[in-house]
């Protein structure tokens, strides 16, 4: 146990130089030296993975929240405290991951007090900010307790029902309004994925997902702190996750379905794959898995289910925001990227388990609600090399490296086109109205002045093949402003292979030592 | 009264006189100019040998306005739609959202901003005159003026110069109608402008959702309070039945009888 304590530390603290390395990177270079994104592609796995699988994933506090203290189904509330604190520590994660991506990070909070009520992401900041207080409310108690703070306790008491009906509602708004951010692009997001109805699929996957998540979350901890298995509580869980994730590939398949897209499952092509590797995977294999008594009493295989829908719950998202969206084969994260969301998550362990150690976060053991099974510490559930498990991984690693290879992109190849067009104007043909010429006159001493010159933008213009106002306009020559610099009509200037003198030189033009060839001496 | 301006691709010879003087007066870093870019707010590129003149579409309705978290972005009354930088906070929310694929962000920038095209809304369309771009044109390719007038152009081009130009004003139902509008003589679609599926504006599909937000909170915060309050009350009285509680602990007052 020590030795393995030790190797998670290192591990964890290579991670953490690693991410503040690329934190380094991230805010004294920029957002182009840390990531991959570009214009044709501004949203990569920061948004993709650690704001909407982090919101998504931390769904599970609300639904405990609510089933506990709305639906007052008391046999749930040993999980609901962890379930709490994991997603209060999931929303902060989220905060920390949106300032690396935010351009502007110390404007994060804007939304606040500049309003645009028509903008998703307006209601999103406003939704965060307001639940992750009440997910703050939530998890104080905690801290009360520990410090054993009676009169704060007490009152976070009497308001616990508002604050948790709060929590639902803006939980069940911003879980649906990531789906919603989409909305607005249904010509840049695959037809697999886009749909009107995406606020609802983000809602509904969101609970299968949050309560799959809980599941996962008592089995580490069972397995890390040695807490008690509450395994007829989390059996329950994988039960409703049976029906939500029904009610999910219904609507899904009828919403393809509706939008003519069902072909596009069947069509072979990266999309379709990874659609597989969401649905097929991480919604049909553990709704069956654990739709079947005898599979889901047994531990290994509810954890194992369990994981199988939030691994298809983390596809789904990636799905959305990368694979799905026009351009994405111009996309694939940058390790800095990626280091900084490996450092979030190994941020969140850390909290956690620091959370775990100092406050009262899983039930004390001899308040054991009835008919939970009490699993003894020393029995570890092994994972034996079922074959199911093995042909999912092997399936799900493929497809997602399928996925990678980007080779059979059906999104749109953007701009290019092929074969010539034909031409039915020609624009040689229009009527080209050329500024004035413009005179130089010498305002030195006249005898030094070897005569005027006069500018001809016509007798310019056609020494060109073509006409090109940016050759000369480029650099020394402005376009709008109607005086000229006399500054830059200095001799010296043009021998320097400045000014005139840039084309000037002898070869691309007549040199700028020939005076006469633009100079008219006086007569 | 709302400005447009009008670019018709059979007059267009490349010159690149628009990009310069954009540049100019934005004082932009006068670079090589391929496309659209962090630099460059106007491109002329090259599609199958037609010079197309790249700029913002300035949308009656723009999707960047919708989609703007601080409102940073702004359609003014003149029809350019202007960006307030001092509020953006960079969630490049507009970069992803745009339609057109226009706005462009200062990727190697430690403080970026967005970069589009204004229409010269500050410098010049503001106080009565037109942008820099369509001043210096030296074709007539590009003109400034008010939208409906430019349209009434664009069909008299059409009515003057029988077959020459595709039987389609880009911009005038595109996304909802633009305050930029293109002619030309080779099919848009193969020079690379995008194809919509709808010519609805796009701010409705999300105003759609979010216009039920009063709804979802009013209704589902009764519901919930219901629900509470009903399963609450049946297991006090599951506890009062099994005399696990007094009715007075259970519901405050002593009943009558």
């Amino acid at each position: 146990m020590k030795i393995k304590l030790t190797f998670w530390k290192i591990v964890a603290a290579i991670i953490f130089v690693l991410g503040l390395y690329a934190t380094v990177i991230r805010f004294a270079v920029g957002l182009g030296a840390a990531t991959s994104l570009t214009d044709t592609f501004p949203w990569g796995i920061w948004i993709g993975f650690d704001v909407l699988v982090g919101v998504g994933l931390a769904a599970g506090g609300f639904v405990i929240a609510a089933t506990v203290h709305i639906f007052n189904l008391e046999k749930y509330k040993p999980i609901a405290r962890p379930a709490i604190l994991t997603a209060f520590l999931g929303y902060l994660l989220v905060v920390i991951a949106i300032l690396f991506d935010l351009g502007l990070p110390f404007r994060i909070w804007h939304p606040l007090i500049m309003w645009n009520p028509h903008s998703v992401m307006f209601e999103v900041g406003w939704c965060v900010t307001l639940y992750t207080i009440v997910l703050a409310l939530e998890f104080s108690p905690m801290v009360f307790e520990r410090f054993n703070m009676k009169v704060p306790l007490k009152l976070i008491r009497t308001i616990y029902l508002p604050i948790v009906i709060v929590g639902v509602l803006l939980s069940t708004l911003h879980q649906s309004s990531l789906g919603t951010l989409y909305v607005i692009v249904p010509d840049k997001l695959y037809g697999l994925w886009y749909s009107p109805f995406l606020p609802v699929f983000f809602f509904i996957m969101a609970i299968a997902a949050g309560l799959a998540m809980t599941i996962i979350e008592s089995f580490l901890s069972y397995r890390a702190f040695g807490k008690r298995l509450e395994k007829d509580l989390l059996e329950g869980l994988g039960r409703v996750i049976v029906v939500v994730l029904a009610i999910y590939l219904v609507f899904k398949i009828q919403d393809l379905n509706s939008r003519g897209n069902l072909e596009l499952v069947f069509r072979f092509s990266r999309e379709s794959v990874l659609f597989w590797g969401e649905i097929g995977l991480g919604v049909i294999l553990p709704m069956v898995l654990l739709f079947v008594e005898r599979i889901r009493v047994k531990e290994t295989w509810l954890f194992f289910s369990a994981l199988m829908v939030v691994i298809g719950f983390v596809v789904g998202r990636l799905n959305v925001s990368i694979t799905g969206m026009l351009h994405s084969e111009t996309y694939f994260p940058k390790w800095t990227e990626l280091i900084i969301t490996v450092a979030l998550i190994a941020l969140g362990f850390v909290i956690f388990s620091l959370a775990v150690k100092h406050l009262n976060v899983f039930p004390k053991e001899e308040n054991e609600s009835a008919g939970s099974e009490v699993v003894p510490h020393a029995q570890k559930p092994v994972f034996t090399g079922n074959l199911v498990m093995v042909i999912w991984t092997f399936l799900l690693i493929g497809m997602i490296a399928f996925g990678l290879t980007k080779q059979y992109s059906h999104a749109e190849a953007g701009t290019e086109m092929s074969g010539g067009v034909t031409r039915l104007a020609d624009p040689s043909d229009a009527e080209v109205t050329l500024p004035d010429d413009i005179e130089y006159t010498g305002d030195s001493d006249p005898d030094d002045w070897p005569g005027d010159v006069i500018f001809s933008h016509e007798s310019h213009v056609y020494a060109q093949d073509s006409v090109s106002c940016a050759n000369c306009h480029l650099e020394d020559f402005k376009i709008i402003r109607e005086k000229i610099d006399r500054e830059i009509m200095l001799m010296d200037a043009m021998y320097e292979g400045k000014s005139c003198g840039s084309c000037h030189d002898g070869e691309k033009a007549f040199s700028s030592e020939e005076c006469e060839m633009c100079h008219i001496p006086a007569p | 009264m709302s400005y447009g301006i009008l670019t018709d691709l059979t007059r267009c010879i490349g010159c690149k006189a628009c990009v310069m003087a954009c540049k100019e007066i934005n004082g932009l870093p006068k670079t090589e100019v391929l496309k659209l870019d962090g630099n460059n707010w106007t491109a002329v590129e090259q599609v199958n040998g037609v010079n197309i003149r790249r700029q913002c579409m300035h949308c009656d309705d723009p999707t960047c306005v919708s989609v703007c978290p601080v409102a940073a972005l702004q359609k003014t009354e003149a029809g350019p739609v202007i960006y307030l930088e001092e509020r953006c906070m960079g969630c490049r929310y507009c970069v992803m959202a745009c339609p057109f694929e226009i706005p462009k962000y200062q990727w190697n920038e430690t403080l970026p901003r967005v970069q589009k095209c204004i229409m010269c809304y500050d410098n010049l369309v503001s106080k009565g005159e037109q942008p820099a771009c369509t001043s210096v044109c030296p074709t007539g390719a590009t003109i400034f003026g008010d939208r409906e007038e430019l349209m009434d152009v664009a069909r008299e081009r059409f009515k003057n110069n029988p077959g020459l130009y595709v039987d389609h004003i880009y911009g005038e139902h595109e996304a909802g109608g633009t305050s930029v509008i293109y002619l030309s003589d080779v099919p848009f679609e193969q020079l690379g402008f995008k194809v919509m599926k709808s010519d609805a504006a796009y701010p409705k599909l999300t105003w759609d959702v979010l216009s039920q937000i009063p709804n979802i909170v009013s209704v589902g915060g009764v519901t919930m309070f219901g629900i509470w309050w009903i399963i609450n009350r049946r297991v006090k009285l599951e506890k009062v039945r099994n005399g696990e509680m007094t009715e007075e602990e259970a519901f405050g007052i002593a009943k009558d009888e």
